[in-house]
């Protein structure tokens, strides 16, 4: 039997879907003979007395789930998501730069740097991407922090505002689509796959209201990983080979009959009726992983 | 060469990244993670970056690396602090990378303060150790510090261990002993001409040996 500490916030808890696939995690550790305990913050001190460990809370090299996968890695636990993923997945220049290096195909990037921001480069970049372009923060999540931009006004505007914390960002080519693709991937094999479906009259899966914090979400179609296409998979496996052999959701844009990655996302989303809807086996197969 | 210009670069070689400020997301850590991207060895490696500024990180790391650290604790709740040391303790933040340092709290409202300010308004957890002696904060420049030779040794192990060329040490001394409890970037007025005799010094010894610098 071993023990299995699942590191989670609060708000990991406020929606219901989020909390159906928590217990289901659970009862699939329960099921295999092993035990499975929340571990929320003020118990992250509790980390040796585990055997691996599960990061459900957000995930960045700023949060302290990283201090929490860190510490687990360094004291020799298995961690879901191990450190070096977060800090590779958590960082989109650092992404980028690796699908550039390896050849993964992935939407035209362009890096800007804070100390060479100006009137020429933006023209430049108009020219070779064309107008929308998509201005993107290295700490993007859940659709945040990346805005489109089709002016130099508003593109300077959203640059200046993401350079507050980063000196480099990421500006890409728009290409709108109907659906994202999303694969989720575990130790270099696929474990579900889902369309994100874009809002209507919207460009990303999740947008805000005008005027108001509220977010919609696109519908999310689950099918099975069998049924899905062949390349669609390679893609995904091989944009998470560069970083590790974790467990991964990749976004993926079909563009003419082309795969390519958005970009690949540590501690992904499962929600219970969601992405484990056509692939009943998610939490059985994470729960194997973390204790193999 | 200016990191701006080996950004654009695509330079295979060894790089020694030199800067008063490696916080993650900065330029300094930019520099680093381009030049692993690259395939180049790099002076500091872009996960000592991160580990060094994480507190709780810092101490893990600097222990198993036989540097004398005390022990720690990792929360957001007063209680557990209080039910873990007696007064006073020091407070470190965990998570945003910040010059602010630590706070010394004294008594329970100190504390809170302390816990509410360096966790962000209870946003972020906090990294806390018991103070037995006296806080030291000084520059280290290579590893390299105007302090006695204990203290000395600490910065020099540090060095050793996460190879951040400048930085601020936070140590504590209890009698003869030292122990390492923080680690946080320079601001760029707090480097002295001093210093930058040192960075030069150090870099011209490694330019003798043929290596390419960043800075």
């Amino acid at each position: 039997m071993a023990r299995i500490a699942c590191f989670v916030e609060k708000y990991n808890f406020s929606d219901p879907r989020e909390e159906k696939a928590l217990q289901n995690f659970k009862q699939a550790a329960a099921r295999a003979g092993h035990e499975f305990d929340f571990m929320f913050r003020e118990n992250v001190s509790a980390i040796p007395k585990y055997d691996a460990v599960f990061i459900r809370a957000t995930t960045d090299p700023l949060f302290t789930a990283y201090v929490v996968s860190r510490t687990a890695s360094e004291l020799g636990l298995k961690v879901v998501d191990d450190p070096e993923s977060i800090q590779i997945c958590g960082n989109k220049i650092h992404q980028y730069a690796l699908f550039e290096k390896y050849n993964i195909p992935h939407i035209p990037t362009i890096f800007i740097n804070k100390e060479e921001f100006h009137h020429k480069q933006i023209v430049e970049i108009f020219r070779e991407f064309g107008k929308p372009v998509v201005v993107k923060a290295p700490y993007t999540s859940f659709s945040r922090y990346v805005e489109k931009v089709a002016c130099e006004t508003s593109f300077r505007e959203v640059a200046l505002r993401f350079f507050r914390r980063s000196d480099v960002l990421a500006v890409q080519k728009f290409m709108p689509t109907a659906f994202d693709w999303r694969v989720g991937v575990l130790n270099d094999e696929v474990l579900y796959v889902c369309k994100y479906m874009i809002p209507k009259g919207r460009w990303k899966h999740g947008a805000k209201l005008r005027g108001k914090p509220t977010v919609i979400w696109g519908r999310t179609f689950s099918m099975k990983r069998e049924n899905a296409p062949a390349r669609l998979k390679e893609v995904a496996l091989k944009a998470c080979a560069v970083i590790g052999h974790g467990l991964y959701g990749v976004d993926i844009k079909e563009v003419n009959g082309e795969y390519v990655v958005v970009e690949v996302n540590d501690n992904p989303s499962i929600y219970a009726g969601y992405e484990d809807l056509r692939n009943k086996d998610v939490y059985g197969k994470i729960i194997a992983y973390l204790v193999d | 060469m200016k990191p701006t210009a080996f950004l654009r670069s695509s330079i295979k070689d060894f790089v020694l990244n030199v800067n008063n400020d490696y916080r993650y997301l900065k330029t300094g850590y930019y520099v680093s993670m381009h030049a692993e991207v690259l395939g180049n060895k790099v002076i500091p490696s872009s996960e000592s970056i991160i580990d060094a500024n994480r507190t709780p990180i810092l101490l893990l790391k600097a222990s198993k690396g036989g540097i004398p650290t005390l022990p720690y604790l990792v929360t957001d709740s007063v209680k557990r602090i209080m039910a873990a040391f007696d007064f006073p303790v020091v407070v470190f933040a965990v998570n945003p990378f910040s010059y602010d340092g630590f706070k010394t709290a004294r008594n329970k409202s100190a504390l809170y303060r302390g816990v509410k300010s360096l966790g962000m308004n209870y946003k972020f957890a906090v990294c806390v150790q018991p103070l037995r002696g006296e806080m030291i904060s000084f520059k280290s420049i290579f590893g390299k510090c105007e302090q006695d030779q204990t203290i000395k040794e600490i910065s020099e192990k540090a060095y050793s261990v996460f190879k951040i060329p400048v930085c601020k040490l936070h140590v504590q001394r209890v009698d003869q002993e030292a122990f390492l409890c923080g680690l946080q970037p320079l601001k760029k007025e707090e480097i002295s001409p001093y210093d930058m005799k040192t960075i030069s010094e150090e870099i011209c010894q490694m330019s003798n040996l043929g290596e390419r610098l960043i800075g």
